[in-house]
C-alpha cells in the first residue's frame, strides 16, 4: 500500500470508505455477533419459559448450536483481522502512515474478537449448566 | 435517475500532505499580525449582558461544568441530611416523606444532573483542544443543550423546596411511582426527559466533532484516546437513553391519561418499566465511568512521561466495555422471578465485562511502571480512583452472582458498592482531571497544598463513610429506610458512616474553595505546566478565544513531544486556516478515517435564539407537570418556530465564495452536502437514537405478547386495516416525493422540485389523518392492547408531522433560494430523515396491522 500524495478529493470520505470500510466497521463486527447471540439467547429462552412456545430442552440444544455458530463467525472475523494486523509491513514504526492505521484497525478488531468469543462462551454456560425454567 | 455531479462545488486543490520544506518556510510577521487581528475579532466573546449569548465551547463548557458542580453540591447536601437522620437509631429529625424525597433527589440529581452532564461539559470544554480544532461543529447546539440542562435542573431540584419532589427512588418503579399522588413523579419524568434530550444533543455534537473535526493527518489510530472514549460513550448514549425516553413516554401517558401500560389490572405490566429503565440504567453507569477513565488516560502518559502502553488494547477495552455493558441490565432485577437461565445470561455477561475493564486499568499500570512516574497532584487523585474503583469492582463481581445478590439486594451493601464504583470511577478521576486541566481551562494553577488536603479528607472520609455500609448491609439493613430500631448491631456502623460523611464534606469544601477563590494575584502560568504531549497544551496564555492560531498537521499521538517546532509553527500561523478574511467563524472538516481535509465549514456565533428555543422547549416539558396542556402546546409550537428560525438563518446558507485558501497552498470548498457535510452526520446520528426509542416501543408490544397468555385479548377491537394501509401508503408517497424533490432540484428543475414537495406534504397529511382514523375507535384507557396501539400511532403521527415541517422548510428554501441546485444540503438532510421515517412507518404498519392476525 502506498501513501497517497494526491490532493484531497471532494469524495474523499466515500473513497476511504470503500478502501477501509471493511476495516472500520470490522472492529465492531465481532461484538455485534456477541450482541446478536445474546439477544437471541435471552429472547428465545423467554419465549420457551414464559410464553411456553417450545420445550426448554430442545431450546437449550438449539441455542448451544447457535453459540457454536457465533463462535465460528467470530473466529473467522478474528482470523481475518489477525492477518490484517500481522501482515502490515513494519507496523510499529509508522503510526502516522496508512500502513499504521491499517494495522491498528486489524489489531483492534482482532482483540475485540477475542473478547467477544469469551463473552459468547460465558453466556453459553447457563445453557449448559441450568436444566429447566425455574 | 442518478444525481448530477455538482460542478459548482470545486474540488480541493493544492499539495497535501505538506512537505517539511513548506512547513519550515517562515511567515511574514506583518501578515501574521494582521491575520491574528482578524481571527481575534471573529472569535470575540460578547461582553456585558450579552455574555450569555456566547456559544464558544470554552464558555459553554465552563458554564456547563460549574452548573453540574453546583448541582452535585446540592445533591451532596441532601446526602448529609440523609446521614444526619440515620446517625442514630429511632431518630425523628426528618419525616418519612421528606426522607423519601431526599434520597430520590440525591440519587437522581447525582446521576442525571451531575455525572452525565459533567461528561458533556468536560468534553465540550476539552475535545476541540485535544483535536486542535477551533470549536465543535455546532456551537449553538451545545449552548441550547446547556440552557435546557440549566432550566430542567433548576426545575427538578427546586421541587424539593416546595415539598413536591419525586419520592419513589431514582428508578421510579411503578406502581409506587405511577400511583403516587402529587406532581413528584411527573416532575421527575418530564424534567429529566428534557435533560435527556440535552444529553443526546451533546452526544451528536461530540461524535461528529471526533469524527469530522480532527486536524489534517490525525488518523483514527493517532487520535487521543479521549476521542475514542467520546465515540464509544456517545454511541452508548444513543442506544441507552432512548429506551428510557420511550419508557418515560409510556409512563407519562399513564400518569396523564390513565393508559394502563404498567397496571396489571388492565393487562399492563410494571416489569416493562424495569426493563426499559435498566436497559438505560446499566449502560448509564458505564457512560459515567468511561469518560472519567478517559480523563485518566490523558493524565497517565504525562505523569509517566511516555506514550501510553497498549493504545489498541485500550481502544479494545473501551469498545468492548461499551458493547458488553448492554448485556447486564437484568442484574438489577435478579429478584423479580425471571427464569434462572435468563438470570444466568446476565450474570455471565456481568462477569465478562470485568475483562475489558481490567485491561484498561492494567494498561495504565504498565504505562506508569514503564515510565518515570511522579506522584503529582492529579496523579494522586487517579491513584485514589484506581484503589477505590477496584474495591467497588470486587463487590460488583460478588453482586453479579445471582445467589449472593438474592441476599444482598436492596441492602446497604448495594449502597456501599455503588458509591465505591461512582466515587472511584467518577468523582476521583474527575477531580484529578480538574486539577490537571485547570491551567488549561482558567489559565491559573490550583493550590498543591489545598489539593493534597482535599484529597486526604475525601479519601479518608469516603472510606470511613462507605466501608461500614458493607457490614450494615450484610447485617441486614435495607436501603431507603428512614429510621431503624436499635439492637440489630446497626447503630455503630451508621454512626461511623455519618461522621465520615462530614469529613467528605469538609474535603469538598476545601476543593471548592480552591476552585473558586480569586486568583488575580497569581503570576502568569507556564504554557505547559505538566509537560504534556497532546495538543491542548499548545493553548495560548493569556487566553485567546480562537481555539488554535492555526490548525496543525498532526501525524503522531503526542505531537508536542514528537513533532519538533509544532507549537512555534502553530503560533506563527504556518498551518491551516491562519486567517479569517471575512471575519466569520470557520473550522476545518476532515475525512473520517485518515483526516484528509475536505472542506471549510462556517461555525455559528453568539445568539439569543438558542436561549429562546431552550426556554420554550422547557415550557413544553415543564407545563404539563401542572396539567396546563394548552400553554404547553403553545410553548412547544413556539419552540419549533424558534428552532426553524435558527436553522434557517444560520445553517447551510449558500456561501459567498465557493472555495477558499486554507493555507499551505491548499484550496478547499466552503460548502458540502450529503455525507460529506457535518449536518448530514448529525441527522444520521440523531435518527439512530430516535430509531432506538422506537424499537423500545415495539419491544414493549412484544413484551406484552410474551408475558401474557391473552395478548391481544380475544374479541379485542383492532386497528382499522384499510385506514392503516392508507396511512402507510400516504407516508410512502411522501417519502418518494421528498427523494424525487432532491433529485429534481439537483437537475435544476426547481419548479418540479417544489411541486413534488407540495404534493409530498398533501399525501403525508392524508397519511396522518388515516392513522388517526385507524385507531380512533379504540379506547386506550380500557386495556393495554388499545393503549399500545395508540402509543404507536402517536409516535407515528408526531414523526410524520416533523417530516411535513421539513418538507415545508425545503419548499421555502427552494422558493427563497436558500436551497439551490448546487447548495442542497437541507434536501439531503431531510431525505435522510425521511429514510428513517419510512422505516418507522412500515414497522408500525406491520406491528399494528399484521401482528393481531399472526400472533
Ligand atoms: C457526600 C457523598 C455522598 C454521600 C454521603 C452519599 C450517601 C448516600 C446514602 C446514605 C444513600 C442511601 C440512601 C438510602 O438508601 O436511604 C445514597 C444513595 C444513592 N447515592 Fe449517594 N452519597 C454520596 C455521593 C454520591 C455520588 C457522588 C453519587 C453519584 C454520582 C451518588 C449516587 C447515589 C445513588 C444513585 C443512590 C441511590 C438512590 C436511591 O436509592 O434511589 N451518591 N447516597
Ligand atoms: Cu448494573
Amino acid at each position: 500500500m502506498t501513501r497517497p500524495t494526491h490532493p484531497p478529493r471532494p469524495d474523499e470520505d466515500r473513497r476511504e470508505f470503500s478502501e477501509e470500510a471493511a476495516s472500520l466497521w470490522r472492529i465492531t463486527f465481532a461484538p455485534v455477533v456477541w450482541a446478536g447471540h445474546f439477544v437471541l439467547c435471552y429472547g428465545i429462552v423467554s419465549l420457551a419459559c414464559i410464553r411456553g412456545l417450545m420445550p426448554i430442552a430442545a431450546t437449550r440444544a438449539g441455542l448451544v448450536a447457535i453459540s457454536v455458530a457465533a463462535l465460528v463467525a467470530i473466529g473467522w472475523l478474528g482470523w481475518r483481522s489477525f492477518r490484517q494486523w500481522d501482515t502490515a509491513p513494519d507496523r510499529a514504526a509508522n503510526v502516522g502512515e496508512t500502513e499504521g492505521r491499517h494495522a491498528f484497525l486489524g489489531h483492534a478488531a482482532f482483540l475485540l474478537s477475542i473478547i467477544s468469543a469469551i463473552g459468547v462462551v460465558f453466556v453459553t454456560l447457563p445453557l449448559l449448566l441450568i436444566g429447566d425454567c425455574r | 435517475m442518478t444525481d448530477r455531479a455538482n460542478d459548482a462545488i470545486p474540488e480541493p486543490a493544492g499539495p497535501y500532505p505538506p512537505t517539511e520544506a513548506m512547513l519550515s518556510e517562515p511567515v511574514d510577521p506583518d501578515v501574521a499580525e494582521a491575520q491574528a487581528r482578524r481571527l481575534r475579532k471573529a472569535w470575540e466573546t460578547p461582553k456585558g449582558f450579552r455574555y450569555i449569548t456566547a456559544v464558544n465551547n470554552t464558555e459553554v463548557g465552563r458554564w456547563y461544568a460549574s452548573t453540574a458542580l453546583v448541582f452535585m453540591l446540592l445533591a451532596g447536601i441532601m446526602a448529609l441530611l440523609i446521614r444526619l437522620q440515620l446517625a442514630v437509631p429511632e431518630n425523628d429529625l426528618i419525616s418519612a416523606d421528606r426522607f423519601n424525597q431526599l434520597f430520590t433527589m440525591h440519587g437522581s440529581a447525582m446521576m442525571f444532573l451531575f455525572a452525565v452532564p459533567m461528561f458533556e461539559a468536560i468534553s465540550i470544554l476539552l475535545l476541540p483542544a485535544f483535536l486542535g480544532a477551533r470549536d465543535l461543529p455546532f456551537p449553538r447546539l451545545s449552548a441550547y443543550g446547556y440552557w435546557c440542562f440549566l432550566i430542567g435542573g433548576i426545575f427538578v431540584l427546586g421541587s424539593i423546596l416546595f415539598d413536591a419532589a419525586p419520592r419513589a427512588g431514582w428508578f421510579m418503579y411503578p406502581p409506587l411511582a405511577t400511583e403516587d399522588e402529587g406532581p413528584g413523579s411527573d416532575i421527575w419524568l418530564l424534567g429529566l426527559s428534557f435533560i435527556e434530550v440535552a444529553s443526546i444533543a451533546a452526544a451528536v455534537e461530540l461524535i461528529v466533532g471526533a469524527l469530522k473535526c480532527r486536524p489534517p493527518g490525525m488518523r483514527v489510530n493517532v487520535m487521543p484516546l479521549y476521542a475514542w472514549y467520546v465515540l464509544v460513550v456517545g454511541g452508548m448514549i444513543l442506544f441507552a437513553f432512548p429506551p428510557l425516553i420511550a419508557g418515560d413516554f409510556l409512563f407519562e401517558l399513564q400518569r396523564s391519561f390513565d393508559w394502563p401500560f404498567f397496571d396489571p389490572d388492565r393487562g399492563g405490566d410494571p416489569m416493562l418499566w424495569q426493563h426499559l429503565f435498566w436497559i438505560f440504567g446499566h449502560p448509564e453507569v458505564y457512560i459515567i465511568f468511561l469518560p472519567s477513565i478517559a480523563v485518566a488516560a490523558m493524565i497517565v502518559p504525562t505523569v509517566a512521561r511516555r506514550p501510553i502502553v497498549g493504545y489498541s488494547w485500550i481502544v479494545l477495552s473501551a469498545v468492548g466495555t461499551g458493547f458488553l455493558s448492554f448485556g447486564l441490565w437484568v442484574h438489577h432485577m435478579f429478584t423479580t422471578g425471571l427464569p434462572s437461565i435468563s438470570l444466568g445470561f446476565f450474570s455471565a455477561a456481568s462477569e465478562a465485562v470485568v475483562i475489558p475493564t481490567g485491561i484498561q486499568l492494567f494498561a495504565f499500570l504498565v504505562t506508569l511502571l514503564a515510565g518515570k512516574a511522579r506522584m503529582t497532584l492529579p496523579m494522586l487523585w487517579v491513584a485514589g480512583a484506581l484503589a477505590i474503583f477496584t474495591m467497588g469492582g470486587l463487590t460488583g463481581v460478588m453482586l453479579a452472582l445471582a445467589p449472593f445478590n438474592f441476599q444482598a439486594h436492596d441492602s446497604y451493601f448495594v449502597v456501599a458498592h455503588l458509591h465505591y464504583t461512582l466515587f472511584g470511577g467518577m468523582i476521583f478521576p474527575i477531580i484529578g482531571g480538574i486539577y490537571y486541566f485547570f491551567p488549561f481551562i482558567q489559565k491559573k494553577m490550583l493550590s498543591e497544598r489545598l489539593g493534597r488536603g482535599a484529597f486526604w479528607l475525601i479519601f479518608t472520609g469516603f472510606n470511613v463513610t462507605f466501608l461500614p455500609m458493607h457490614l450494615a448491609g450484610l447485617w441486614g439493613m435495607p436501603r431507603r429506610i428512614f429510621v431503624y430500631p436499635t439492637g440489630y448491631g446497626w447503630d455503630l456502623p451508621n454512626l461511623i458512616s455519618s461522621c465520615g460523611a462530614f469529613v467528605i464534606a469538609a474535603g469538598f469544601a476545601v476543593f471548592v474553595f480552591d476552585v473558586f477563590r480569586p486568583k488575580r494575584n497569581q503570576p502568569q502560568i507556564p504554557r505547559n505546566p505538566w509537560d504534556g504531549g497532546t495538543l491542548e497544551w499548545s493553548h495560548d496564555v493569556p487566553e485567546e478565544n480562537w481555539g488554535v492560531r492555526s490548525i496543525p498537521y498532526v501525524t503522531t499521538r503526542y505531537p508536542l513531544w514528537q513533532q519538533p517546532k509544532l507549537v512555534e509553527r502553530m503560533d506563527a500561523g504556518r498551518f491551516y486556516l491562519p486567517d479569517a478574511e471575512e471575519q466569520t467563524r470557520e473550522t476545518l472538516v476532515t475525512s473520517v478515517i485518515d483526516a484528509r481535509p475536505t472542506h471549510i465549514t462556517r461555525v455559528t456565533g453568539p445568539a439569543w435564539i438558542t436561549i429562546v428555543a431552550a426556554i420554550f422547549t422547557g415550557g413544553a416539558f415543564i407545563l404539563p407537570t401542572f396539567h396546563w396542556y394548552a400553554p404547553a402546546i403553545a410553548s412547544g409550537v413556539l419552540a419549533i418556530a424558534a428552532i426553524i428560525y435558527w436553522l434557517w438563518t444560520a445553517t447551510a446558507r449558500p456561501p459567498a465564495r465557493p472555495a477558499k485558501h486554507a493555507g499551505l497552498g491548499l484550496t478547499l470548498p466552503t460548502y458540502a452536502s450529503g455525507p460529506d457535510s457535518v449536518g448530514w452526520w448529525a441527522v444520521w446520528i440523531t435518527m439512530l437514537g430516535d430509531a432506538t426509542a422506537f424499537a423500545s416501543l415495539v419491544f414493549g408490544f412484544f413484551f406484552y405478547w410474551t408475558v401474557q397468555p391473552d395478548f391481544p385479548p380475544d374479541g379485542a377491537l383492532h386497528a382499522n386495516a384499510g385506514l392503516l394501509a392508507l396511512a402507510v401508503a400516504g407516508l410512502g408517497a411522501g417519502w418518494a416525493a421528498t427523494l424525487g424533490a432532491r433529485k429534481l432540484n439537483r437537475a435544476a428543475r426547481r419548479g418540479a422540485a417544489m411541486a413534488a414537495l407540495a404534493a409530498g406534504i398533501a399525501v403525508s397529511a392524508i397519511g396522518i389523518a388515516a392513522m388517526l382514523g385507524a385507531v380512533w375507535a379504540l379506547e386506550p384507557a380500557t386495556h393495554v392492547y388499545p393503549a399500545i396501539l395508540w402509543a404507536l400511532a402517536v409516535w407515528f403521527v408526531a414523526h410524520s408531522g416533523v417530516g411535513i415541517i421539513m418538507q415545508g422548510y425545503c419548499l421555502a428554501g427552494i422558493l427563497f433560494r436558500k436551497v439551490t441546485p448546487d447548495y442542497d444540503a437541507d434536501l439531503w438532510n431531510v431525505s435522510l430523515y425521511w429514510h428513517f421515517l419510512i422505516l418507522t412507518v412500515v414497522v408500525t404498519g406491520a406491528v399494528m396491522g399484521l401482528a393481531p392476525g399472526v400472533l
